[in-house]
């Protein structure tokens, strides 16, 4: 067999037996991490194997025999035992004799860790994808449109954090069942969800997703026959993938749901919601939220044309699951169907009290709902702008075309005099503003053409629409940030006229203290993390020590170091430092008697040459910048920071 | 991707053993998520021809029963690679014989 026919034959394989291979090296090592490590060596001896002795007759059970073989290999050669160790060839020992097969049971507990909530959501995604679905790295950021080095990055700091935390392979019960349950249901739904409407891209879809979630559904309700919710998940994908086909038109522009054609559907898919939803019933206990969302999918699946729609048990079901998941985005969907059913009146008032809701602030379908109510309604212009808006917001171009293209068929007279479009415009092209506050005051009244619409008109600006918007997007800012929106807002306000355009907006009182420093055992992992430049470990630990400036310490000279006295001259005052640096400090300055003591990693360009003072005369290289600083130490925070954003440089005063 | 999978009679008569572990095959492949429908199919079947606008029926056994389908399998996979693993592994079960597997467009 050819090597790269091979090599397919091997993912192929992975793909179908990953989740029994990594679940029953699991129960084995107590370490999915470690687990995930001797399924890789098994894969790479079959790389290795299969192109000149063929594909064995059952693959999935040679790569497990292998990978188990490796398992004990590793824990023979590792003769310092440390405790993990011991555990493992404990666990090795205890199940000598004919090892258990790996069941199905294996695979709901890796389900239950991949997903398990000391996790960050972004986290048990990439998890579950690369261990149960047996995706690489690469496949996974692919479907997710980011980096390799990004979700490898996540798959890592998973398996460390289980680690830590110890988080064991039992199947939990009782209460915590229910909760464990509902964490894994929620990383798949939101796996179908990101392949259904993609959030960000060309394309409406990334099928691939949808299918890998609708494979793991499936799975984990036949795991879990019992649970009502796991099926009624499954229903929910089934029915919501049927209509995948007829949701685009000939040239891939979005059609609404009454639009679509119903033959298009898939049948196929659509009896499997069908069964899953009975099984749900079976299941018994009062319907949970899936389930509710997939008797919702059911009456639109049943109703031969779109008239047919029975919309008035669609608003009861969405009055029953506010109750349960009253999330905007249910809580909106109950709004059309309530609009549907008892009228656009109704309808528009539950959309106006979501409207001041920050989580719905840049959800273009929002206005998108808005304006297909006040079209009913019979508020031509008001709709048209609410599409524009809508269509504003909207992240994905097929989604972005089908809003613009609503309101072009809306579009009522154009509004005469100026809007708040045309207004911002001409205040931020004004000469007589610099770059830094064109670029300031542009935040502030891009949120405002974002939330109100470019199109309102001037005349109807006023000041509790601008209160609303504030409340939303800042009202949980620091107080600078909101006095600096504030200040925009008055600026303008008093430019075009508007005069009280602020009348909702008081100022805040800015406090003095900055974010709180790192505790200590984020720095330890900060500095003593894998791979760490001996640069960086200096320079932070000499923050934190020293608890000068940035610009200072960057500034400091090989030549102004005092080694004995552990202190340094920049500018007028001392540096001081403690143990931790100056054990350090003798291999960065490495035999060097001048120039800058923090080089940057390159010599400059011939156009960039900096100030002599600034380079170093034995290798050429430039002073290390204060952003080039900042930069890698936010990379490096990145994995420690629950935000994921990483911190400043200021954070490492002690 | 879907794929339809097609299989010939074969002559080798399926035996107790055979039936459990095609049984098995099923559950597991239902279970996650492949297999989307299956089915046995009669011997024989109607043939309708249609030319010059006249359709006729015949009804069976054929001639070339050779060329019939006995079985199908309607799975859904990542790729080829997997449609044909999930392949191999069904004719390992059945023995000696002949299947087709064919990629689905649509719906």
């Amino acid at each position: 067999m050819p090597v790269t026919d091979a090599h397919r034959t091997v993912d192929a394989v992975w793909k179908l037996e990953s989740a029994r291979i990594v679940a029953g090296l699991t129960r084995m090592v107590h370490d999915v991490g470690a687990a995930e490590e001797l399924a890789q060596d098994a894969l790479v001896a079959a790389l290795e194997q299969w192109p000149e002795k063929g594909v064995p007759d059952n693959p999935g059970a040679w790569l497990m025999a292998i990978a188990k073989r490796r398992a004990v290999d590793r824990i023979r050669r590792s003769r310092n035992l440390e405790r993990k160790h011991e555990l493992i060839a404990h666990g090795m020992e205890r199940g000598t004799g004919p090892e258990p097969e790996p069941d199905g049971d294996d695979v709901l507990r890796l389900l239950f860790v991949t997903c398990h909530p000391v996790l960050a959501t972004a986290e048990r995604v990439a998890l579950t994808l690369r261990l149960v679905a047996g995706l690489t790295t690469e496949e996974i950021a692919r479907a997710f449109l980011t980096g390799e080095a990004r979700i490898a990055q996540r798959v890592a700091a998973a398996k460390r954090t289980l680690a830590e935390q110890g988080v064991g392979f039992e199947l939990p019960s009782g209460a915590e069942l229910s909760e464990r349950l509902s964490s894994v249901l929620g990383v798949v739904y939101l796996v179908f969800n990101e392949g259904y409407t993609a959030t960000s891209g060309e394309g409406l879809t990334r099928p691939g997703l949808c299918l890998e979630a609708l494979r793991l559904g499936r799975t984990l309700a036949e795991l879990v026959p019992d649970e009502a919710e796991a099926h009624g998940l499954v229903a929910l994908m089934e029915l919501q993938q049927a209509r995948a086909g007829a949701r685009t038109g000939p040239s891939g522009e979005l059609l609404r749901l009454d639009e679509q054609n119903r033959g298009r559907w898939d049948p196929l898919l659509i009896r499997r919601g069908f069964a899953a939803m009975l099984r749900a019933r079976d299941a018994g206990g009062p319907p949970g939220p899936y389930t509710l969302q997939a008797a919702i999918a059911v009456c639109h699946a049943g109703a031969a044309t779109a008239e047919d729609t029975d919309w008035e048990r669609i608003a009861v079901l969405y009055d029953l699951l506010a109750e349960r998941l009253p999330t905007p985005v249910v809580l909106l969907n109950r709004a059309v169907a309530v609009g549907r059913a008892r009228g656009p009146a109704e309808g528009l008032a539950l959309v106006d009290v979501l409207a001041d809701d920050p989580a719905l602030r840049d959800y273009h379908l929002l206005p998108g709902v808005r304006g297909d109510l006040l079209l009913l309604l019979g508020r031509e212009g008001e709709a048209g702008r609410e599409f524009l808006r809508a269509a504003a917001l909207a992240g994905n171009a097929v989604e972005r075309a089908f809003l613009l293209g609503r309101a072009e068929t809306v579009a009522g007279p154009r509004p005469e005099g100026p809007t708040l479009g045309s207004l911002s415009r001409d205040f931020l092209g004004r000469p007589d503003l610099d770059a830094a506050t064109v670029r300031s005051y542009g935040q502030t009244l891009g949120r405002l053409c974002r939330s109100l619409g470019e199109d309102l008109p001037a005349a109807d600006l006023d000041a509790g629409a601008v209160a609303r918007v504030f409340a939303a997007a800042w009202g949980e800012a620091a107080p600078r940030t909101w006095n600096r929106h504030r200040s925009a807002v008055r600026s303008f306000g008093a430019w075009a006229g508007l005069e009280g355009l602020d009348t909702g907006l008081g100022r805040r009182a800015e406090a003095r203290t900055g974010a709180p420093p790192l505790d200590p055992a984020q720095l330890a992992l900060l500095w003593d993390g894998e791979g760490r430049a001996l640069r960086e470990r200096v320079l932070w630990r000499l923050l934190h020590e020293s608890g000068a400036g940035v610009g200072a310490v960057l500034a400091l000279n090989v030549e102004d170091l005092d080694l004995e006295d552990r202190r340094a001259r920049s500018g007028g005052s001392w540096v001081h430092w403690r143990s931790g640096t100056a054990r350090l400090l003798p291999r960065l300055v490495a035999g060097r008697e001048r120039g800058p003591l923090f080089l940057a990693d390159r010599r400059p360009g011939p156009a960039r040459r900096p100030a002599e003072a600034d380079l170093c005369p034995v290798t050429g290289r430039g002073r290390l910048s204060y952003p080039r600083a900042e930069y890698l130490f936010k990379q490096a925070g990145r994995e420690l920071d629950p935000a994921g954003e990483g911190y400043t440089l200021r954070r490492l005063k002690g | 991707m879907r794929f339809l999978m097609t299989t010939k009679p074969s002559d080798t008569a399926a035996d107790e053993n055979l039936y459990t572990e095609m049984a098995a095959f099923v559950e597991e492949l239902t279970a996650s998520g492949v297999l989307l429908a299956t089915g046995g199919l009669e011997p024989g079947g109607l043939r309708l021809t249609s030319a010059g606008g006249e359709i006729t029926v015949t009804d069976g056994p054929f001639t070339e029963a050779r060329e019939v389908v006995a079985g199908f399998a309607l799975v859904e996979v990542r790729s080829r690679e997997e449609a044909l693993e999930v392949a191999r592994r069904f004719r390992r079960i059945v023995g000696d014989g002949e299947s087709v597997v064919q990629q689905v467009f649509g719906p």
